[in-house]
């Protein structure tokens, strides 16, 4: 097969990008490992603050809905069921359905896979009832299976509060959100205030010393200041945040770096999205996480990009394109974020001696005035 | 860790850990051994680790393989369990014109005590079942096996460290001149000195020699071999191009490949690699692959094995060969013997880099 | 924590075995994976990738930003033999006449 761009994963970035490249004609590919697109968002039941000044407040499975029935009448190719496993020696891609392998040979490939969950490990995280927060939700949100009656929290970024509280509205009693830090990580106000109505407890300077149980979670020890209390639970979900996934990039053979305010290590890029493998551009959580702001603005901006390597649109429209989307990012992104992304635009551009384009430069100025 | 040594070994290999090992066995060298990276980092943790003798021709370089395999066992009671296992090895072949070929083999191999039996397809089948009926016939031999190369160098390390011998790890070698009648390696770490050389770098060899003023004509060729999860026992056999290991896992590599140090895996030889694997165990069809490795093997230009000392640099050794695995430990013992005492048991003179006649420059 | 603690699900490698390849001088994730297997198990390194980064930081004093992923390996994901053969057609060739240790020479014998 051939084509202008391949996307793989059908997330909210690979879905926006799509968007954008299609409408300006480019022939496109989405491959998307499971059976339906949406990726992330697929789960989702809250509504998002912070987007784009194009997008409408919408829960997370509807805005997968809006962002997957837009493409309908654009020329977009859905592979999915559909995992990319490696690549060629002469650079085109080999997807598989499980049954044959499909050589893709695109002109761009944009990877947008997202992030994982970063686990955490104790005496017992193996026990069946130990789970990554993100699975709890899968099973709340999709299968509708209750995973448990009784659970500890251990984590509290956003997600994981966010998570309790759903877990909570789902009738499982939330027996403690524990948080090693002295100090909670999330900083949303409503949904701390959400926790707090529900008196579900937060446990700081704590840590799960060892889960315990028959074939499964029965109960837990958390030590708190030194003291071990033992807890009645079934369910122990970790929410230790996310990290970019870099399989895809490794097998493209695209070099990595490490920013800890991204999620760990990332693909370098240039202030295109592109990779150092030419053509292969990266945008989404595997960019460097970010909201869903952000997910969706570098979808876009990567696939502008594409648009533009390949003279697709005029150099007027191109121009007023990424100016409002790089604004919009300004404007959306959390700072610290955007510092270190352009921190790691700024010094690939500088170890290969490439101009940085205008507007990531003007941004440059801009964070450092505040 | 000192600045002077009796010996220092540059790779830690195979074929370098084992020099290392069979030196310290005598306890009267004090020996460093360093490496660029980690034991295993390279060639050596990146193969099929046969163990391998009855197809190698002429006989005369079958009979150095031989002479090797036949010390596995003795090398395990001293370092421990390397996981080496006389398997027996069939290399089938898929026409009849081949029995003509495969008897001369036997023929020639007897000559220098391998035995080589040349099966029929039924007889093939009877030793190994999950073979394909496609194939017409294989040479057999009982001396092939295989070995657990994580394992085997592994063991080597740590019984030449508990020999005394020392190991500088991730200390890349960046420049070796003579001082004085010794040897003053430079390497990002610091200086070290010695009255014996010896490069052991495997495909890194030739920059090694580069160093030293000295072409070491080896090539690099790149093996990719694929893994599938561990299934029930399928083989019994180390197999022509696969094996399967004490886990279960059966191991695929047929690739031979010339693009220097690049150790990516590429689908079009996976893919080969797969249809082969299918074509000489239909069984496999069904197995999942979990994951693939390339390796960079050393190729020396005539095929065989670079030993001894290096002409023109005196106290220089080298130790370059394709099947490291298979001769570590004759290699290590020959190597030793030629060190301590300056003569071998075996005459490695056919195996000199003499023969290729490529001294630039004396150092 | 209990030095007997899972680090690696699929390949039951703990903490222990961990810092022992660790303290035989390994200090990449790639080094300790060859002597433990840690991390070669059906997931590839997906769960234990960034615990194991974490414990040679803790050991060796190195920064997280100098340890690397453990390398990818193709395929992503767990492939059946069948599926990556598609598409190939069968070139059986006799590998009668190699040795293939590790990666196959190819000596003629000279006659």
């Amino acid at each position: 097969m051939r084509t202008d761009l391949l996307i793989v994963g059908g997330g909210p970035a690979g879905l926006n990008a799509a968007y954008k490249a299609a409408s300006y004609g480019l022939k496109t590919i989405i491959v998307d490992k499971w059976f339906s697109l949406g990726g992330q968002l697929r789960q989702q039941t809250q509504s998002y603050d912070h987007l784009p000044q194009h997008f409408a407040k919408l829960r997370g499975y509807k805005l997968a809905d809006f962002l997957i029935d837009r493409l309908k009448p654009l020329d977009v190719t859905i592979l999915e069921k559909h995992t990319l496993i490696g690549a060629y020696s002469d650079g085109s891609v080999g997807v598989t359905n499980e049954k044959d392998i499909l050589p893709i040979d695109a002109k761009n490939v944009l990877i947008t896979t997202g992030a994982m969950e970063e686990p955490d490990i104790f005496p017992g995280w193996t026990l069946p009832g130990v789970m990554t927060a993100g699975a709890a939700q899968i099973l709340i949100n999709r299968e509708r299976v209750l995973p448990g009656k009784q659970a500890l929290i251990l984590g509290s970024n956003e997600f994981a509060l966010e998570v309790a509280a759903q877990l909570h509205d789902c009738g499982i009693a939330i027996k403690g959100i524990v948080e090693n830090r002295s100090e909670l990580l999330c900083q949303n106000e409503k949904l701390i205030a959400r926790i707090s109505n529900a008196e579900i407890p937060i446990v700081l300077n704590g840590v799960i010393e060892s889960a315990i149980g028959k074939g499964k979670v029965e109960e837990a020890y958390v030590n708190h200041n030194g003291n071990n209390a033992l807890y009645d639970v079934d369910l122990i979900c970790v929410a230790k945040g996310i990290t970019p996934i870099l399989e895809p990039f490794e097998v493209m053979n695209c070099d990595l770096i490490y920013r800890e305010r991204l999620g760990g290590w990332l693909p370098e890029y240039y202030g295109n999205f592109e990779t150092t493998n030419p053509s292969i551009y990266v945008a989404g959580n595997a960019a460097g996480i970010t909201n869903m702001g952000g997910i969706l603005l570098t979808g876009e901006i990567a696939a502008i990009s594409a648009v533009e390597s390949l003279n697709a649109a005029s150099t007027v429209q191109i121009k007023e394109e990424k100016e409002y989307l790089w604004n919009e990012l300004y404007r959306i992104e959390y700072n610290s974020v955007l510092e270190a992304r352009l921190d790691v635009i700024n010094e690939l551009h500088n170890e290969k001696d490439a101009q940085l384009p205008p507007l990531v430069d003007s941004l440059n100025g801009r964070l450092i005035n505040g | 860790m000192k600045k002077s040594y009796d010996v220092i070994v540059i790779g830690s290999g195979v074929v370098g850990s084992s020099i290392a090992y069979h030196l310290s066995e005598s306890k009267s060298k004090e020996i460093l051994t360093i490496d660029k990276d980690f034991p295993l980092s390279g060639t050596s943790g990146s193969t099929q680790a046969w163990v391998w003798v009855h197809n190698k021709t002429p006989a005369w370089y079958g009979e150095l393989n031989m002479y090797s395999a036949e010390l596995y066992p003795f090398l395990e009671r001293k370092i421990g369990d390397v996981e080496y296992k006389r398997t027996g090895g069939i290399a089938p072949f898929f026409s009849e014109s081949d029995r003509e070929n495969a008897l001369r083999l036997a023929e020639k191999q007897a000559e220098v005590g391998i035995k080589v039996e040349v099966l029929s397809r039924d007889e093939v089948l009877e030793k190994e079942p999950a073979l394909s009926h496609n194939i017409a016939g294989a040479t057999y031999s009982n001396i092939d096996g295989n070995v657990n190369p994580f394992r085997l160098i592994e063991l080597y390390v740590r019984a030449a460290r508990k020999n005394g011998a020392e190991f500088s790890f991730y200390n890349q070698v960046i420049d070796i001149s003579k001082e004085n009648g010794m040897f003053k390696v430079t390497t990002q770490d610091g200086e070290y000195f010695s009255n014996q050389l010896v490069l052991a770098g495997g495909p890194w060899s030739k920059s090694m020699g580069k160093l030293l003023g000295v072409d070491v004509p080896i090539k690099q060729v790149r093996g990719q071999i694929i893994v599938t999860e561990p299934l029930s026992p399928l083989l019994t056999h180390t197999i022509g191009g696969m094996r399967q290991a004490d886990n279960g896992e059966v191991l695929v590599g047929y690739s031979k490949e010339e693009v220097g140090y690049d150790r990516r895996s590429t689908l079009d030889i996976i893919q080969d690699t797969a249809r082969m694997a299918i074509d000489f165990v239909p069984a496999l069809e069904k197995a999942n692959v979990v994951r693939c490795f390339s390796g960079i093997r050393v190729m020396p230009e005539d095929g065989f094995p670079i030993l001894g000392e290096i002409p023109g640099i005196e106290n220089g050794y080298i130790a370059a060969m394709h099947s490291g695995i298979t001769l570590s430990p004759l290699v290590g013992t020959l190597m030793t013997e030629l060190l301590v005492d300056g003569e071998t048991s075996i005459d490695l003179e056919r195996y000199s880099l003499k023969r290729f006649n490529t001294i630039q420059s004396i150092g | 924590m209990d030095k007997s603690t899972i680090v690696c699900r699929c390949e039951e490698i703990n903490i222990d075995e961990i810092e022992s390849a660790i303290n035989m001088g390994a200090h990449t994730f790639n080094d300790i994976k060859r002597l433990t297997r840690c991390g070669m198990g059906p997931c590839q390194a997906k769960f234990c990738m960034n615990l194991v980064r974490k414990i040679i930081s803790e050991k060796t004093g190195q920064s997280l930003k100098d340890i690397k992923p453990p390398r990818m390996r193709v395929p992503l994901g767990v492939t059946r033999m069948s599926a990556l053969a598609s598409n190939k057609a069968s070139s059986v060739a006799s590998v009668f006449g190699e040795s293939a240790e590790e990666g196959e020479t190819d000596h003629e014998e000279e006659l």
